[in-house]
């Protein structure tokens, strides 16, 4: 998924453009020193206890008060057929449920379970191919009316639009297998009501039939794809602005740009949410503010803002002010789902003792110095990030994060590596890093040159497939915290095309392609494991490139809030289980 | 800053009745590059229906004297002593508030350059019955509209009625200088000061303008001083000449004496600088070699001696002391130079008479 | 007069023409499609088409002209045909597929936030820029002078966001003297309308009251040794009068000229203030739509502060022409 958007610094035009797709933004802007390093143990739950509401209580937790959001860009959507950015995803979960749903607690124990849905879906013929899922009872709408399993289908139905494109697309892929995912069926607007492949037998059940084996299908059935839409209510374009609400809470007002209110939805049961705690009696999510202001003011916590938070990273200019103790208390900070690659375009550097040599000659602790010091992430030495469910930290080579000259020499043996360009996006930051990397690497014996790329088409650039560049740093967040989202995209050859790769190390190996279609085809549970095993099989064996670090974030909460955490799942403070102090 | 030696006396004047006296008028600007002596020791009188002209250089200090009179110099800024007596009253060391309640109404001026004289913006008659009002408070606005019209119609502007309610821009030179005398005199002042009234003019509009000062000096029989580089208008005009130099005076007397019968070689450089009213247009002119002296440097002894072609013609007292204004033989006459009585007259009768033009 | 003023209306009109065409032809030929930035990951040729023509950008640009300016007559219709049809009513300045929001009414709150900020900023300036300068130039030289010149000075000199930052941090985050600026229509409460405006009025009205003390008091000591303030004085007028009758009116004229195409300008958008203090007004919405690409905002943004400028012009010659008598003949 999309990482939150960059924040507008005061005074300059920073281009606050999200990429292309789980490619990190080219966002700048520090993060949080991700002191904790917790392990993913997350996992799949069809325990019974997991999936009945309602949601277990917070110890102190009390009911009432605004929760208030202060971020510098409004939602691009929160149409759930269009909403694809991490930021957007917390939110839109407070207004409408999706089939499946993450019950965190910030511990690191996340588990998926059914939300809407009694359990995580039905592996019908242990193929993973045809998934069936149950509605609890008891679901309303807004307006008190029934939630019905055809609205889930017509959701995703719309999700087909040519003009609903926005979102995330795995779903409607699997249904038409080769070529576009709407290349025939364009939504219910044209044509057909419903896509092939989705039958709902009663008001209770949908059933999903692939061609192919899915079995990270309950985590797909996670994603806003499958939030719950009444043909009478869709909006089409309009229905952005105010989603019809199946969840806790219901958009009271929408001021685009500037202010969106939501206020309790009655018709919400409790006992039917599992996920959900929905202890505010409302939320304000407020726009416009340079993330600078926002920081300062919350480091302040005026009474008016103790009962706000901000989702964007800490600017380095105001985390000296945040070391006090009580600003200190008032902080998440932690690891993303965003892992940041010194990416190798292996159609030039063919060779891994070079890489590897790479691998030693970086300085992890310079690149992060470089865009806010410590706070920024930690050095990485895996490819998936700390946030994938079943992560477990290896290092293969054991750099030492300042890197490890002696170590390169040794590896290149007296030869002398080639001269490489590294590309970078033009924004400040960025720039400072890669003159930072590239300081580093030419200490280490490599002749580097620097070539900055406008920052709305670096992706563009690096994407193509004969790009005439060596090195290029970009960052990677899964779409949910699994395996599956990081590895395939970006490690899977087949995949490779003429423009617009995700595949930015043109990395291409049979036997780990192969070993992708087999973990695809395990069920869900046992994926985690084989994930972790094969990310340790390309480090060890093919290095096609450079983990360099985890992101991190570090985002301020007012003195008035509690049961404040990160989400495991979305990489920024979660908000089913926050609550209001009295 | 070396002073001048000695005070110069008081010109032996007669006239007990005169409305306006100036006595021993010093007039100093402190800069920051030194003392400023803009006048230095002036005294003259004007009697009602009388005119002196006062003439110079620009820098000579005859502006700086009339605005004195009229006190609006910068009264914060200047240094000021001696007397300036107006109907009696000595204007100098009075509040502003006295002196305003004179402006205008006891004594008034006209300048230079009648366009930027008149405010812009305002009609006329409106300016001119502002000025009236001021000094008529009681007036009421017809009152005071009625007077300026009046005033308009007569200092010769055609339609009166219908020109009071044009603005400055829209009159022509001449008309302009008409209205600025309208508004000058719509309270009947005692003294008038006219400073250098026709320079911005025509030549034919000059004649009139002077003809109509005449006339209504006439009519109204004020005192009027008029401030001029043109010893042309000063014959025109007035009744007694005051010639300055360098902020001091350096020549006094009749209109005849000192036209006829200059005694400083500074007025004799005047004469010959302008073209004859009455003789040979064809004549040279002779301008006075050099610039007017700086007024926080003045050259030691005679100001004028740099300038001088006798300068040194009686030992060296035209460089070390400052010639006092002293009577010639002729009563009432006065000069400020180091030269003989005798030498003036041979110098003046064989070098300036062939070629100046008044004097003839 | 009203030749006059017909005249320069329009002059106003061809010119605003002239530069939607300008602003149309320069937005339209930039290379990269707004399309691509707004349809993000899942962009295929078919997706963008898509966008396109919902933006109807696969028209000519003449004929995307005419629409335009035909739809802020009448309006128009986006998408027509199609399940996404949106309905722009006139006056129609375009529609926003990014906010899916007519422009209009995106302006219609961000103009309010930007004119009230402004107007109070430059009542503010006015005031305080203008009497200050004015009392210097009446007491030059005076300590009251002196001390004027040096505040004027700092001003001047500073930076909006400079100073809007001291402003933030002493009274708002360290001492919470101020809330944080924020914008409540004044039709809903004017209290909390000026409550939360008072820092960029404060911040915009000091920066500029600093430029227009220096400005009218060099206005007004030009005009006091004007001949016709001499002449003022030379009649008798009290000094008071000389000063409010015959000085002040001079020197207001050019500060009146330039405090009208400030304001003017201003209007337009103060982007650096709006960020400074978090309010959306004309400015914010006008460079993030240029980071977005989101040209219809673009094209009326840039259009409506032209129209200010203009407008401004216009009534910056009319008053000119109503306090100087000189202006009315040419």
């Amino acid at each position: 998924m999309r990482n939150k958007g960059g924040a507008l610094i005061v005074g300059a035009l920073a281009v606050a453009l999200t990429a292309t797709g789980c490619n990190a933004t080219t966002n700048d802007g520090g993060g949080g020193n991700s002191g904790e390093a917790k392990t993913q143990s997350g996992s799949i739950s069809y325990e019974a206890a997991d999936n009945t509401g309602p949601a277990k209580a917070v110890d102190g937790a009390t009911k009432g008060g605004i929760v208030t959001s202060m971020y510098p860009a409004d939602f691009e959507h929160l149409d759930p057929a269009r909403n694809y950015v991490n930021l957007q995803q917390l939110t839109g979960n407070l207004i409408y449920r999706s089939l499946n749903g993450y019950v965190e607690d910030g511990t690191g124990k996340m588990l998926l379970v059914g939300d809407l849905a009694t359990n995580p879906g039905t592996d019908v013929n242990k193929d993973c191919k045809v998934w069936e899922f149950k509605l609890r009872d008891g679901l309303k709408y807004e307006d008190g009316s029934a939630i019905s399993s055809k609205d889930i289908a017509y959701g995703i139905a719309r999700s087909f639009a040519p003009e609903l494109n926005e979102g995330p697309h795995y779903i409607q892929q699997w249904l038409y297998p080769g070529g576009t995912y709407n290349a025939t069926y364009k939504g219910p607007y044209e044509g057909n009501q419903m896509p092939a492949g989705i039958e709902t037998p009663d008001d209770k059940t949908i059933k999903f039939t692939f061609a192919d084996p899915h079995c990270d299908m309950p985590y797909a059935a996670a994603l806003p794809t499958s939030a719950p839409v009444p043909q009478g209510k869709d909006t089409k374009g309009n229905y952005d602005l105010r989603p019809f609400s199946s969840g806790p809470y219901k958009v009271k007002t929408y001021t685009r740009d500037n202010l969106l209110e939501l206020e309790r939805n009655p018709n919400w049961d409790a006992n039917t949410d599992p996920i959900r705690n929905a202890y505010p009696d409302g939320f304000k999510f407020t726009f416009g503010l340079e993330q600078q202001q926002i920081s300062e003011r919350l480091v302040a916590d005026a009474p008016a803002d103790q009962a706000s938070f901000g989702w964007g990273d800490t600017p380095p200019a105001v985390l000296p002010r945040t070391t006090t103790p009580n600003v200190a208390n008032r902080i998440a900070k932690g690891p993303t789902q965003y892992v940041w690659y010194l990416g190798v375009n292996n159609l030039r550097i063919k060779d891994k003792k070079i890489r590897e040599a790479l691998y030693y000659g970086l300085d992890r602790d310079a690149a992060l110095k470089a865009i806010g010091g410590s706070s920024a992430g930690e050095p990485a030495s895996t490819l998936m990030s700390p946030t994938t469910a079943g992560f477990v930290k290896f290092d293969v080579y054991n750099a030492p994060p300042t890197g490890d000259v002696n170590k390169v020499k040794e590896i290149l043996g007296g030869t002398t590596p080639p001269p490489m360009v590294l590309a970078h996006s033009n924004t400040a930051l960025r720039t400072a890093q890669a003159e930072a990397i590239r300081a580093s690497l030419e200490k280490a014996g490599f002749k580097v040159t620097l070539k900055a790329i406008e920052a709305t088409s670096y992706y563009d650039q690096v994407g193509r497939k004969n790009n005439p560049y060596d090195l290029y740093l970009h960052g990677w967040g899964s779409d949910w915290p699994t395996g599956s989202t990081i590895i395939p995209p970006i490690y899977d050859g087949r995949e490779i095309v003429d423009e617009g790769n995700n595949n930015l190390a043109y990395f291409n190996d049979d036997s780990v392609n192969t070993e992708i279609d087999r973990i695809k085809t395990l069920p869900a549970a046992e994926q985690d494991a084989a994930w972790t095993a094969l990310d340790k099989k390309i480090m060890q064996d093919f290095l096609p490139e450079i983990p360099a670090y985890y992101d991190a974030t570090h985002e301020i909460y007012g003195s008035k809030l509690g049961n404040v955490f990160l989400s495991d799942a979305f990489g920024a403070i979660q908000l089913n289980k926050i609550y209001v102090k009295p | 800053m070396t002073a001048p030696a000695s005070a110069p006396k008081s010109p032996e004047t007669t006239d007990t009745g005169a409305y306006l006296r100036v006595s021993d008028l010093r007039v100093q600007f402190p800069t920051e590059d030194g003392v400023v002596k803009a006048v230095d020791g002036v005294s003259f009188s004007v009697e009602r229906g009388q005119t002196l002209g006062i003439v110079g250089e620009s820098g000579s200090g005859k502006s700086v004297t009339s605005l004195t009179i009229m006190g609006l110099h910068n009264t914060k800024r200047a240094r000021i002593s001696g007397e300036i007596l107006v109907g009696g009253r000595n204007v100098v060391g009075m509040s502003e508030e006295q002196t305003r309640r004179l402006r205008g109404r006891d004594m008034s001026m006209i300048f230079q350059d009648p366009l930027s004289a008149l405010h812009p913006y305002y009609k006329v008659g409106a300016q001119i019955a502002e000025a009236f009002k001021v000094h008529h408070p009681n007036a009421s606005k017809s009152e005071a509209k009625k007077r300026a019209i009046d005033m308009l119609g007569r200092v010769g502007i055609p339609q009166p009625a219908r020109r009071a309610d044009s603005y400055p821009h829209e009159f022509s030179g001449g008309m302009r200088q008409r209205a600025m005398i309208a508004m000058a005199l719509v309270n009947d002042p005692d003294l008038l000061i006219a400073d250098e009234p026709t320079t911005a003019l025509d030549v034919t509009v000059q004649a009139q303008i002077l003809d109509l000062l005449e006339d209504l000096q006439r009519e109204f029989n004020s005192a009027i001083i008029m401030i001029t580089h043109d010893l042309g208008v000063v014959a025109q005009v007035a009744d007694d000449v005051l010639v300055m130099y360098g902020g001091r005076a350096v020549e006094f007397g009749s209109v005849e004496q000192v036209m006829r019968r200059p005694q400083h070689p500074y007025t004799w450089g005047l004469l010959a600088s302008v073209p004859s009213l009455h003789g040979d247009a064809e004549a040279d002119l002779v301008p006075i070699k050099g610039n007017p002296p700086s007024l926080i440097n003045l050259p030691t002894g005679c100001a004028f001696h740099p300038r001088c072609r006798y300068a040194g013609r009686n030992g060296e007292r035209s460089f070390t002391d400052v010639p006092e204004l002293h009577q010639v033989k002729e009563r009432g006459h006065l000069v400020a130079c180091h030269l003989s009585e005798a030498d003036r007259t041979k110098f003046y009768a064989e070098d300036i008479a062939p070629s100046a033009g008044v004097a003839q | 007069m009203l030749r006059f003023i017909t005249r320069r209306v329009l002059v106003g009109v061809v010119t605003l023409i002239a530069i939607s065409i300008i602003v149309f032809g320069l937005f339209f030929a930039v290379p990269s499609s707004p399309a691509k930035v707004m349809c993000g990951k899942n962009c295929d040729a078919a997706s963008i088409a898509a966008v396109e023509t919902r933006l109807g950008l696969r028209d000519p640009i003449a004929e995307q002209y005419t629409s335009f300016m035909k739809g802020i007559f009448v309006g128009r219709t986006y998408a027509e045909g199609t399940a996404f049809e949106q309905r722009c009513d006139a006056p129609c300045l375009g529609f926003s597929f990014r906010n899916n929001e007519a422009v209009t009414s995106i302006l219609g709150r961000t103009v309010p936030v930007t004119i009230s900020i402004v107007f109070g900023a430059a009542i503010l300036w006015l005031l305080i820029g203008v009497s200050l300068g004015m009392i210097s130039a009446l007491r030059r030289g005076t300590l009251f002078d002196k001390v004027a010149i040096g505040i004027s000075l700092t001003g001047a000199s500073m930076q909006v966001f400079f100073f809007g930052l001291i402003l933030l941090y002493v009274l708002v985050y360290t001492s919470g003297i101020l809330p944080f600026p924020s914008y409540t229509p004044f039709t809903d409460n004017p209290a909390k309308w000026a409550q939360g405006l008072i820092l960029p009025w404060i911040t915009l009205g000091f920066l500029n009251s600093a430029i227009y003390a220096r400005l009218s008091r060099a206005q007004m000591l030009e005009t006091l040794s004007e001949d016709y303030v001499r002449t003022a004085r030379a009649k008798g007028l009290p000094l008071r009068r000389v000063y409010t009758k015959h000085a002040l009116r001079a020197a207001i004229t050019p500060i009146v000229t330039i405090a009208g195409l400030d304001i003017g300008a201003s209007l337009g958008g103060t982007f650096i203030t709006e960020t400074i203090f978090g309010l959306r007004g004309l400015g914010k919405e006008t460079v993030e739509a240029v980071s977005f690409l989101n040209l219809p905002i673009v094209v009326a943004t840039v259009l409506l502060a032209a129209v200010f400028i203009v407008v401004a012009n216009l009534i910056v010659d009319v008053l000119y022409a109503v306090i100087d008598p000189r202006v009315r003949l040419s």
